[in-house]
């Protein structure tokens, strides 16, 4: 069977790694304005850097354990052993992640954006920004779980927040940068050159993790 | 011949013997240089135009932060040999360093925001230099800690290079942060390849004051690497000889 | 480039207002620096006193 297939399988089987954190995202979400007052003008202020924050934690979340089980049922060391490939398959396995969760989020996002600002333009410019930081997201954190792979808390997750810290300062500069409507799109390709570089590095560096956790 | 040198003083036994013959001048050398350059920096240069007093800081806090940078970077060098050769002792200079870059960091910190209140009028802005290395701050924090979540050490020196050589990335964003961004904090004084942009009765003692703190936080990775030869290595029957 | 910046020793403490700042990071930056060694001076004995009573 292709292994995109069963990787796919795999993560739909467990409900609550793959809606659970879009669920949380949502409630962040329809939480933000009831804490603040109905005004629109206020809304608007701290709603970017809360979209952009809760979709760090709701990554952090879909990570949590994504090793755990198959390391736990043993079958991680035997995907190691068997194929060659195991930097691949961990590349697929994050695609996947991004494909059931990334992309969901990110659309709510465009939902969202576009019920607070009323503006459909800058809410269709979040839509690629949101994608793309989702997956850089993503790999981080599946660095970070990599690295605490039997421990199973949120260690992994907190010790490469750090790394993460810069791409929320390139979205808030790029949130600005639309809003003024100046040169959005080089931002846009810098998280892309930042996402190319990360996608082909992070296999490789967990699988050398991942090895070294089962020497 | 190099080669030979490496591997001869890459491990443990020689490393100790050989940095304990050196240890005591460097010690000496780089506190009287400190204190001297010190003293020179605070009491006998001239005011600045602008700054006032308050710039006699620069003597402080420039080492420190220039160091916080560069320890990183030396950790960084050390994880990369420890992977690709697997010599033992660039994994015991990793978590050696880790503390002391910490600290580094914070004391740079600490300085940067003191200095900030009368040139500044604030003591914390939330620009790129100062934020990013707020981040090497709690990097640092996080490979201490994840260091010592791991009974195993070799598990744990492997782990650790690689966050290491990952988070490398936020160095090159610190140091260019000042010319990316428009930010409050002034862009570098000194640089190789430019003039510097000071006078040089305020450049020697600068320059004076970072070879100091430089060995002395030397000396403070001496030591730490030491104590970590002594808790790893205690089990072999050279540190018999030595004790 | 050896003069003495300041009139008498009292100014040079008070540094026309800026001396509390300079002066507090010259104390935190020296405590910062002591407690490092004593720290580590002490760790190192602890663990030589350790192998002694092995050996």
């Amino acid at each position: 069977m292709n292994t995109l297939y069963l990787e796919y399988l795999k993560l739909k089987k467990k409900t609550r790694n793959w809606l659970g954190p879009i669920l949380v995202f949502i409630l962040i979400m329809i939480a933000y304005p009831l804490t603040v007052e109905f005004l629109q003008k206020d809304l608007e202020q701290g709603f970017f850097s809360l979209l952009w924050i809760s979709m760090l934690l709701s990554m952090m979340l879909a990570t949590e354990d994504i090793f755990l089980e198959d390391f736990n049922d043993g079958s991680l060391e035997q995907i190691l052993i068997s194929t060659s490939s195991f930097p691949i398959l961990i590349a697929k396995k994050i695609f996947i992640y991004w494909a059931m969760i990334g992309i969901p989020i990110s659309l709510f996002s465009f939902l969202f954006s576009l019920s607070i600002t009323k503006d459909l333009q800058v809410s269709l410019l979040i839509m690629p920004l949101s994608m793309l930081c989702t997956y850089i997201f993503l790999n981080l954190f599946v660095f970070g779980s990599a690295l605490s792979l039997n421990k199973g808390s949120v260690l992994g997750a907190i010790i490469t927040m750090p790394i993460a810290l810069p791409v929320l300062i390139v979205l808030g500069k790029s949130v600005i940068a639309i809003q003024f409507g100046i040169n959005y799109l080089e931002f846009l390709l810098l998280l892309l050159g930042g996402l190319s570089i990360i996608i082909t590095a992070v296999p490789f560096i967990v699988s050398y993790v991942i090895k070294a956790h089962l020497e | 011949m190099i080669k030979k040198f490496i591997h001869q003083f890459a491990s443990p036994k020689t490393y100790l013997f050989q940095v304990n013959r050196v240890y005591k001048y460097i010690f000496y050398f780089s506190l009287l240089i400190y204190t001297f350059s010190l003293i020179w920096g605070l009491l006998f240069t001239p005011e600045d135009f602008v700054q006032g007093n308050s710039f006699r800081i620069i003597y402080l806090h420039v080492p420190a932060s220039f160091l916080s940078q560069s320890l990183y970077a030396i950790m960084a060098i050390a994880s990369v040999t420890y992977l690709i050769w697997r010599v033992k002792l660039a994994a015991y200079l990793i978590i050696a360093i880790a503390p002391i870059g910490a600290m580094t960091t914070f004391l740079a910190l600490i300085s940067g925001s003191i200095w900030g209140i009368p040139t500044w009028g604030t003591w914390w802005q939330w620009d790129a230099r100062i934020t990013s290395t707020l981040i090497l701050f709690i990097m640092y924090l996080g490979l201490i800690s994840l260091h010592n979540s791991f009974s195993n050490f070799e598990k744990a020196d492997k782990l650790l290079s690689w966050l290491v050589i990952v988070g490398f990335i936020n160095i090159p964003i610190i140091k260019k942060s000042v010319d990316w961004w428009s930010t409050l904090h002034q862009s570098a004084s000194i640089t190789l390849t430019d003039k510097p942009s000071i006078d040089p009765s305020m450049l020697y003692p600068l320059i004076g004051s970072m070879i100091g703190f430089f060995g002395l936080i030397f000396c403070l990775v001496i030591i730490s690497s030491k104590l970590q030869i002594f808790k790893r290595e205690k089990t072999k029957s050279w540190i018999k000889d030595y004790v | 480039m050896f003069e003495f910046a300041f009139k008498s020793f009292q100014e040079a403490i008070y540094m026309n207002g800026h001396g509390v700042y300079v002066w507090s990071v010259v104390i935190i930056l020296i405590f910062c620096l002591v407690c490092a060694f004593s720290y580590y001076k002490i760790k190192l004995k602890e663990y030589k006193k350790k192998l002694d009573e092995t050996y």
